[in-house]
């Protein structure tokens, strides 16, 4: 008996439950059938309506934005706030979502076919926008004739995100390249900024031996297996590793060579310390174990984000060393970068390119509160000129900064660059690491790589 | 059709009872599991980049002949089969027999304490252990403080210690997982027997080969293979503790799987030629497992 009355109390939470699932569910299901019924209504109201109709009927659009780092989210955030200030019917939603989440939830929902799961707007980087635009170009709207200025942004980062001479992206951040030392590390080996500024490798060398003997501090931090100084190195002195038609050319690379021989010798030397992953990267450079660091100009961000008080005051910014005797080898290269995209899903195409246009390819002054505020460096040409650019930063030595490497920007060389990146740049780590774990020699760990690049490109 | 539903006979009314039970569970294992098992080797055969796939026969799986990186993956998943999967199941073994003691004091604590890390995530633990073995890690703190080594050592970036790395926390994270189904066979020995043994003479070490393991022969056979299946689809830990680093030297085949569907230009049709190869090895090795293995 007792066992019965037991098994019928189960039997009755257990149908509770059930019962409590379903109704929730149900809630849940027709909330979200609300709301696309209301996306569907919003959408009727702006493309078949005059666009003031959906003002007076007080309807609000969202636009959804993925995008990552706390710096690019408040950065979106300034701008939705901007525009929303003066369009009280257009709600900016920003999402914070990884750089690799967005790139694997774009590939699955491209797949998929279900692409109305991607948000109106995301970001992109840059490394990765070319590869993308190629594979599923149905996932991207066309901006080509949508009224944004694309001749506003620096060519050179323009042309990364179009296709056939058509745009597929508005321009994000900097991705000029600068070299970041602890002032007062250097100091203590008795150098000054000054004597890293427009130097080679060699004498880069000779400097990180002497400054590592005297602090015990190694001048670089990079991430193991991931070949981003040598690619910084490569680009800086104009060396390409694809062909003018992609075409993957590491052997008899001369200039890959040398650059992987200063890259090995940095390492060897103890001069570059290299980390398992970015947070130990990052890590390196907060907790002060790093004399300083070579990166986009995006790092100041990361740079300025240490708990450690001395640190303010006590960096500099300055050019990258160059590749020694090499001809064309300049100070200067590019690295990250990012680009925003509209999804082609969106069903605020017009709210979403007006925003654009008012905002991040419409308003210096919207560039101007993002730099004072974030440190935010754009490609976007008619801010340059803006006194915010020149204005002093505290933390870096009291230095105009960003007037600095907006004059580096212009100094960069073009290289060939194709959608096969990720492949090099992984094939590339592994054959540094095989030469600097001493299993192969650069000729050999190099002519691997080639192979491993181009059974990627045969498929 | 009246006529016909009574003319069933009682066994063939219990049968059909039974499979509708049956159906429901039957058609969701099979929409959800053997469909998309279809889809994947019918994609096997496909070629192409993202959306612009095209027939393309055995090609992929021909390419895979071809493919470096693949076979260092293959050798990297054996290489953690032939080390970790004996040593993690002796220990599970030698720790379950220690626990089953009748005269064991907190064995409740113990058996808990061991078998708590299977109930941490795979992500988080594998972070835990990267945060562990790191440059400026605890433990290149602690041995640096107690004068063990003179400087710090990259842990992760080099290929023995990193592979190492693997195996410890693969270690740690399995061993009391299995330790639960020794447990678990153990109770259906009887007690007798070793007592008899005592009897006979026989010493504790031998009654652990004469008796304990000839008697859960079933039970470490099932978690063999279970161990087999499981390591030779390892992901987590190449993917959070090493990246796959240094220079491949920790790739596992279904990180090697990923990195070809969304790290590269996706290569789906030959990510899922990958899969099968997997599928068809955890088979082969089952399937000898438990032809040598299984003598009732």
């Amino acid at each position: 008996m007792k066992r019965k009355l037991l098994a019928l109390l189960m039997t009755v939470a257990m149908v509770v439950s059930l019962a409590a699932c379903g109704s929730s569910e149900e809630a849940a299901t027709t909330d979200e059938a609300a709301t696309t019924e209301e996306a569907a209504t919003t959408e009727e109201a702006t493309t078949e309506e005059a666009t003031t109709d959906a003002t007076a009927e007080g309807e609000v659009q969202t636009l959804t934005v993925w995008c990552w780092d706390s710096f690019n989210v408040d950065a979106m955030k300034t701008a939705g706030a901007m525009y929303e200030a003066q369009n009280p019917n257009v709600k900016v939603e920003v999402v914070e979502t990884v750089s690799s989440d967005i790139q694997t939830l774009v590939q699955t929902y491209a797949m998929s076919g279900e692409l109305d799961a991607l948000p109106d707007i995301f970001l992109m980087d840059d490394q990765v926008f070319a590869k993308y635009l190629q594979n599923y170009p149905e996932v991207f709207s066309d901006l080509t004739d949508s009224g944004i200025a694309f001749s506003d942004f620096a060519a050179s980062k323009v042309a990364n995100s179009v296709r056939d001479g058509r745009n597929y992206g508005v321009p994000y951040d900097s991705n000029t390249v600068i070299a970041c030392y602890r002032t007062d590390y250097l100091e203590q080996a008795g150098y000054t900024i000054a004597d890293l500024t427009d130097i080679t490798w060699n004498e880069f060398i000779t400097i990180g031996e002497d400054v590592l003997a005297k602090t015990g501090m190694p001048m670089l931090t990079n991430v193991q297996g991931e070949p981003d100084l040598l690619n910084m190195i490569l680009q800086s002195a104009g060396i390409s590793v694809f062909d003018t038609n992609g075409n993957i050319a590491l052997v008899d690379n001369e200039g890959l060579k040398e650059a992987m021989n200063v890259y090995i010798q940095l390492v060897e030397k103890g001069i570059l310390q290299e980390q398992t992953d970015w947070s130990g990267y990052q890590g390196s450079i907060n907790n002060g174990t790093v004399v300083g660091t070579i990166n986009g100009s995006w790092i100041c961000a990361t740079i300025m984000s240490t708990d450690q008080a001395e640190q303010a005051g006590n960096w500099a910014v300055t050019n990258m060393p160059k590749l020694n005797e090499w001809e064309g080898a300049t100070n200067y290269s590019a690295q990250g970068g990012s680009t925003w995209a509209v999804s082609s899903s969106t069903d605020s195409y017009d709210a979403a390119v007006d925003f654009f246009a008012k905002t991040w390819a419409g308003s210096t002054e919207f560039y101007d509160s993002i730099l004072t505020d974030l440190g935010a460096i754009a490609t976007y040409l008619p801010a340059a000129g803006s006194d915010a650019y020149n204005q002093t930063s505290d933390y870096f030595g009291g230095e105009a900064i960003y007037s600095k490497i907006v004059s580096y920007g212009g100094q960069i060389p073009t290289i060939n660059k194709g959608i096969y990146w990720s492949e090099e740049k992984e094939a590339l780590g592994v054959a540094l690491a095989n030469v600097l774990g001493g299993s192969s020699d650069l000729d050999s760990a190099i002519a691997e790589a080639q192979s491993t690049v181009e059974f990627n490109i045969g498929q | 059709m009246h006529s016909k539903r009574n003319s069933l006979t009682v066994n063939q009314k219990h049968n059909l009872t039974g499979w509708i039970f049956l159906l429901p569970a039957a058609l969701l294992i099979f929409a959800m599991n053997f469909y998309p098992m279809l889809q994947a080797l019918f994609l096997s055969f496909q070629s192409g980049i993202g959306n612009k796939l095209s027939w393309g026969g055995l090609s992929n799986y021909a390419r895979l002949l071809e493919d470096k990186v693949f076979w260092t993956s293959l050798i990297n998943n054996f290489f953690y089969l032939l080390i970790q999967v004996p040593v993690m199941l002796i220990l599970a073994l030698i720790l379950a027999s220690l626990l089953n003691k009748k005269d064991l004091k907190f064995k409740g604590l113990f058996r808990t304490a061991i078998f708590l890390p299977c109930c941490t995530a795979l992500v988080s633990y594998s972070i835990i252990f990267k945060t562990l073995f790191a440059y400026d890690g605890y433990i290149n703190t602690i041995l640096l403080n107690l004068g063990l080594i003179s400087s710090r050592i990259n842990w992760l970036g080099q290929v023995e210690t990193a592979k190492i790395i693997i195996i410890i926390a693969l270690i740690w994270r399995w061993t009391g997982y299995n330790m639960v189904f020794y447990l678990a066979g153990l109770q259906n020995i009887d007690e007798s027997l070793y007592e008899a043994a005592r009897i006979d003479g026989a010493g504790p070490i031998k009654a652990f080969f004469k008796i304990t393991v000839p008697l859960l022969r079933p039970t470490i056979l099932l978690t063999t293979i279970m161990s087999i299946n499981g390591t030779l689809q390892l992901f987590d830990e190449s993917v959070n503790l090493t990246g796959g680093g240094p220079a491949n030297s920790t790739l596992t085949m279904s990180h090697y799987i990923y990195k070809v569907s969304f790290e590269y230009n996706p290569q789906f049709g030959y990510a899922a030629a990958m899969s099968y190869v997997i599928f068809i090895l955890v088979a082969l090795l089952s399937f000898i497992q438990m032809k040598v293995g299984d003598k009732r």
